[in-house]
C-alpha cells in the first residue's frame, strides 16, 4: 500500500477520494440511518460508568449533531475544525441527535 | 410497543408469553432450529413471531424489526452475546430501552451504557439480595439497580433500636435524594404518606438516587 501510495504521488495523480454525500443536519432524524457531513466544533471527553468516552459536536450550516464513541479518548485525524463524515443512526440526546459510536471519514478540509 | 426477545430459553419465552398477554408485540430470536420449529408449530407463546437466527448479527436484529423496536430484551444464556446483541442495538439500531441478562455475576460491571445496556438483571445477584433481606432485620438491602446504579431500590427492615421507630416519614430526615416507596406491614402493603408512622418489623422500601445512601442507612438503621 505505501509503494502504490508513493507511486501516485510521484506521478502527481491523488488516489480517488470518494467524497460521502451528506444529508443536512436539520434533516436527519432519529432513528433513521444517515450520514452527515460537517465540520468538528467541539470535542469533550465524557467519561460513562467510569469508562472513558468522546463526545464530538459537528456543525453545518444547519445544524449540530452529537457523535459519542465510547472507551475512546481521542481518535487519530478528528480534531477541532476538521470536515468529518459521520455515518449512524441518531437519537434525540437534549435537544440535539447523537450518535453512538457511528462511522467516520475523515475529509479534506 | 414493539419488543425484540434474543433468547427463547425459559427465561425469553416466558417472558413473550407474559409481555404478549399484556398487549404488546413481541418478536422472539433463537439460532437453534428445533426450538424455533416447535415455538412456531406449538403456537406457544401464543401471538409471538418467531425468528430463527443470530440475533448478533445486524441482518438478524434488522429481520426481526430492530429499527422501529422499542425494547429490546437480550437473554441468552451467554454473557457475551447479551452484550453483543445490546450493543448493536444501541449502536446500530438506537432502540430506546435495551435490557440484558446477566448469567454469571462476574460480568455485571460489564453491562452499563458502554455496552449499550440500560438495565441489566443477575438472577445471582436479585437472589442474594432476596436471601439477605429474608435473613436480615435491622440493615440495609439493596434490591435492584436502576439507570446502570444511579438509581436503587433498597429494604430495611426496622429492628427495635432502629431511630425510624415509631417517627413518622416527614420526621426521619431523609436526604431529597431518597424517598419511601412503600412500607410492609403484617403481610400488608402501605402506601406511605409524610404522617404515616413506622413501627418496628416493618419492612421499608426506600429509593435511593446519588450518594446519598449512608444517610439512609443513618436514618432507618442507625
Amino acid at each position: 500500500m505505501v509503494l502504490l501510495r508513493r507511486k501516485n504521488r510521484d506521478e502527481g495523480s491523488p488516489a480517488p477520494t470518494a467524497e460521502p454525500v451528506g444529508t443536512p443536519i436539520a434533516e436527519a432524524r432519529p432513528r433513521q440511518q444517515v450520514c452527515v457531513v460537517g465540520k468538528v466544533t467541539r470535542m469533550t471527553a465524557r467519561p460513562t460508568s467510569g469508562q472513558p468516552a468522546l463526545a464530538v459536536n459537528i456543525s453545518d450550516d444547519t445544524g449540530t449533531v452529537t457523535a459519542v464513541w465510547t472507551g475512546r479518548r481521542e481518535i487519530g485525524g478528528i480534531t477541532l475544525g476538521r470536515r468529518v463524515a459521520i455515518t449512524g443512526v441518531p437519537v434525540v440526546h437534549g435537544e440535539r441527535l447523537e450518535f453512538t459510536n457511528p462511522g467516520y471519514t475523515l475529509l479534506s478540509r | 410497543m414493539r419488543v425484540i426477545i434474543a433468547g427463547a430459553g425459559s427465561v425469553g419465552r416466558y417472558m413473550a408469553g407474559q409481555l404478549q398477554d399484556s398487549g404488546h408485540e413481541v418478536t422472539l430470536i433463537d439460532n437453534d432450529p428445533v426450538i424455533v420449529t416447535n415455538g412456531k408449530a406449538t403456537r406457544m407463546p401464543v401471538g409471538v413471531t418467531w425468528l430463527l437466527g443470530d440475533a448478533c448479527e445486524v441482518p438478524t436484529l434488522m429481520a426481526a424489526g430492530a429499527a422501529d423496536a422499542d425494547v429490546v430484551a437480550a437473554v441468552t444464556g451467554d454473557d457475551e452475546d447479551n452484550l453483543v446483541v445490546s450493543l448493536l442495538s444501541k449502536q446500530e439500531f438506537a432502540v430506546p430501552r435495551v435490557l440484558a441478562r446477566v448469567n454469571n455475576p462476574k460480568n455485571e460491571w460489564m453491562f452499563n451504557d458502554q455496552w449499550g445496556v440500560d438495565v441489566s438483571v443477575s438472577t445471582p445477584h436479585l437472589l442474594t439480595g432476596l436471601v439477605e433481606e429474608a435473613v436480615t432485620v435491622g440493615s440495609f438491602v439493596r434490591l435492584l439497580s436502576l439507570e446502570g446504579g444511579k438509581a436503587r431500590l433498597a429494604e430495611v427492615t426496622l429492628a427495635a433500636g432502629s431511630p425510624a421507630v415509631s417517627k413518622e416519614v416527614t420526621e426521619l430526615g431523609l436526604p431529597r435524594e431518597s424517598t419511601v416507596v412503600a412500607v410492609l406491614r403484617d403481610g400488608h402493603v402501605v402506601v406511605p404518606r409524610g404522617d404515616t408512622v413506622l413501627h418496628e418489623g416493618d419492612e421499608v422500601l426506600v429509593l435511593v438516587t446519588g450518594g446519598v445512601e449512608d444517610d439512609v442507612r443513618r436514618a432507618l438503621v442507625g
